[in-house]
């Protein structure tokens, strides 16, 4: 068992190519780590390079306490599921399976044993004499998956696994390879361009964005308190709206205006505008931190706005609203027992609490998130859907 | 789906492709025939599908003649070449593959030029050569020269054969627990065998069918089957002689049509199917 460390560890690809600048990371050991990024971000690099098979061209790689930057493959003691499969077309699938084992010299009835566990886990105990081109997509990447799986290895390296697979098949294959990890003890990184795959899977996530890590932490971390516009935009789903806006003092009180509307910031944020000193801002609310306006007095600091509806998705529990505030076009979650139609005008509450302002330019660095005294956001859906019934 | 094509063009499709295929093949037909005939009913004329069928030719030409002798020699040529030269050829062709550096693209230029060369220009620089520290006449200057010959264009075929297998093969094979050695020999080889075959078909013909530099290096019993052809040809207009070089011929061929056949099936077949998405 063995975490792993990087240390300004940058990768140029011989064409002069810069796929990572400098990364710094530290996975404790036995941890369940996700990258999470859009297509060509670095991930599988980042991969490839904790498994030797790409060369670091400057910085520092340990996996456990050792130094791996010189050390072959073979010897760090990892499997990894390619996210191309990679399969060897001349091999059976159980010879594909058993490859790895029998090259550490496994013995036979070990080896025998493993094999038909991991098959059977993988569900494809009757493919075990078919060769990969007899293969659907989605069998071969489970051919993949049970190559590295039947392994003990330090790390376990994960390349978009379930990419190929149908959607049931591709939640059962989450839980058993949660229940793996949680059987093996081992330290698994697990990469995935899709962030639902990443919330569900990992207890810790790495989001990355052209090789630079945006933000290290726990799924509810990077939804609550996201460091930039990039990771509030990537994690959630569907993604927070973001509103270009200026702030205005009225009368003590501190305003977001964004052209289309004007809504009072609560005092804690008020604050962390009032200390950055800036006047523009991006202004970023979540679909599900908003709702149809009520008479009641909402438990958390509201903003009314008034918008006309554009489209409606239903999708029974609730429905996907998009909606226009003056020109401004946004997203909202709301409850589907509320009777709507597009071109309806409608007025919702924003919860405040759960807004979130970021630096108009540069990086769009965070300067004010979700409250960290808010309601959950269980909690608020819960009380919700209380209150309405 | 195409549209099938029309009954008259089908028509005309094939009887211009039989015509064809008749012409090509009519002289190596003619060829066969005659050389199981004596002189009068090979060269009779008007000629004759039909006549008796005899294998003195063969018999004069193998055993009085001893051209067994010169069979075994370019036997031993072809094969000494093909091993020499495909080994190389994957060894480097494998290497250029994976090679990222800049040095892998002026190598493969180098090689090209050589391939360019007209064979006679090496015949002209290895002679002398060969001929001051006495080497020539023998086995292996044929192969060093042969090889020599051969190998920029079986590394260029083996290199692009190469590159059509996906690096994350080799990448899986050592996360897997192989070294370099391991990864070539158990993963990329055991699937780069079309690719081998193909190039070592071209090999093969290439030291198989080499007259002018074997017929200028080896001489005596040393000559190889090509090179002893000739002389059937050139030595005098008697009608026997040339009928014995009518059977040396026939006999030539008959390997490479089955040799041909024999691998013509692994020759198309797709190196990596199944090893990645797709
Ligand atoms: N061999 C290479 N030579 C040059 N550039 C490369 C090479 N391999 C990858 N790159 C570049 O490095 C960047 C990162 O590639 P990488 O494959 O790590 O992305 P990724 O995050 O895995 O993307 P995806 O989700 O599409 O798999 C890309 O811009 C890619 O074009
Ligand atoms: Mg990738």
């Amino acid at each position: 068992m063995a975490g792993i460390k990087m240390v300004n560890v940058k990768k140029q690809y011989p064409n002069g190519f810069v796929a990572i600048e400098s990364m710094n990371l530290d996975i404790p050991d036995k941890e369940f780590v996700v990258l999470v990024g859009p297509s060509g971000c670095a991930k599988s690099t980042a991969l490839k390079m904790i498994a030797g098979l790409e060369e670091i061209t400057a910085g520092e790689m340990y996996i456990g306490d050792r130094l791996v930057n010189d050390v072959p493959p073979k010897d760090r003691e990892i499997a990894m599921v390619f996210q191309s499969y990679a399969l060897y077309p001349h091999m059976t699938i159980y010879d594909n399976i058993a490859f790895g084992l029998k090259m550490r010299k496994t013995p036979k009835e070990e080896i025998d044993k493993l094999v038909k566990e991991a098959s059977e886990i993988l569900g494809m105990a009757d493919l075990l004499d078919r060769k990969p081109r007899q293969l659907s997509g989605g069998q071969r990447q489970r051919v993949a998956l049970g190559r590295a799986i039947v392994r003990h290895p330090q790390v376990f390296l994960f390349d978009e696994p379930l990419s190929n697979l149908d959607a049931k098949l591709r939640v059962k294959m989450r839980t058993e390879l949660k229940q793996l990890h949680q059987r093996l003890q081992t330290t698994v990184i697990y990469v995935t361009h899709d962030q639902v795959e990443a919330m569900t899977m990992g207890s810790t996530i790495v989001v990355l964005k052209l090789g630079q890590i945006q933000q290290v932490g726990s799924p509810l971390e990077l939804y609550s308190f996201p460091a930039n516009r990039f990771v509030a935009g990537f994690i959630g789903s569907p993604s927070m709206n973001f509103l270009d806006c200026t702030i205005a003092e009225e009368n003590g009180a501190t305003y977001v205006d964004t052209g289309a509307f004007k809504v009072e910031l609560p005092a804690d944020k008020a604050a962390k505008v009032r200390e950055h000193g800036g006047r523009e801002f991006i202004f970023g609310i979540r679909p599900e931190d908003m709702r149809k306006r009520r008479e009641k007095q909402e438990n958390y600091s509201e903003a009314h706005v008034h918008a006309r509806i554009n489209v409606i998705e239903p999708l029974g529990k609730e429905m996907y609203v998009n909606m226009t505030a003056d020109g401004l076009d946004f997203m909202g979650i709301i409850n589907a027992r509320f009777q709507l139609a597009p071109q309806e005008d409608i007025e919702l509450t924003f919860n405040m609490d759960r807004a979130h302002l970021f630096e108009k330019d540069g990086d769009n660095r965070s300067v004010a998130h979700t409250a960290k005294n808010a309601t959950s956001l269980e909690d608020a859906r819960l009380a919700e859907s209380v209150d309405d019934d | 789906m195409l549209k099938q094509m029309p009954t008259s063009l089908k028509m005309a499709n094939r009887t211009f492709l039989f015509f064809w295929v008749f012409l090509a093949a009519f002289p190596f037909f003619w060829m066969f025939l005659i050389s199981f005939r004596s002189p009068v009913d090979a060269f009779s004329f008007p000629p004759k599908l039909f006549a008796p069928v005899t294998l003195e030719h063969f018999y004069t030409v193998w055993i009085v003649d001893g051209f067994w002798r010169q069979a075994l020699n370019t036997t031993v040529i072809t094969l000494g070449t093909l091993t020499v030269s495909l080994t190389i050829g994957c060894l480097a062709g494998y290497g250029l593959s994976r090679y990222r550096g800049s040095m892998g693209f002026w190598i493969l230029i180098i090689a090209l030029v050589f391939r360019a060369m007209p064979h006679v220009v090496m015949l002209v620089a290895y002679k002398p050569a060969f001929w001051a520290m006495g080497i020539w006449n023998r086995y292996e200057t044929l192969i060093i020269v042969l090889v020599a010959i051969n190998q920029p264009f079986t590394i260029w075929m083996l290199r692009s054969f190469f590159v059509n297998i996906p690096e994350e093969l080799d990448q899986a094979a050592l996360v897997d627990g192989c070294n370099r050695v391991q990864t070539f020999v158990k993963v990329i080889m055991p699937v780069m065998w079309p690719g081998v075959i193909t190039t070592g078909l071209f090999s093969f013909l290439l030291a198989y069918n080499d007259f002018l530099i074997s017929s200028q290096l080896m001489s005596g019993d040393h000559m190889t089957m090509t090179a002893a052809l000739s002389n059937y040809i050139f030595s005098d207009d008697s009608l026997a002689k040339l009928m014995h070089g009518v059977a040396g011929a026939v006999s030539i061929t008959i390997p490479l049509i089955f040799l041909v056949l024999f691998f013509q099936k692994y020759i198309v077949s797709g190196l990596t199917h199944g090893a990645v998405k797709g």
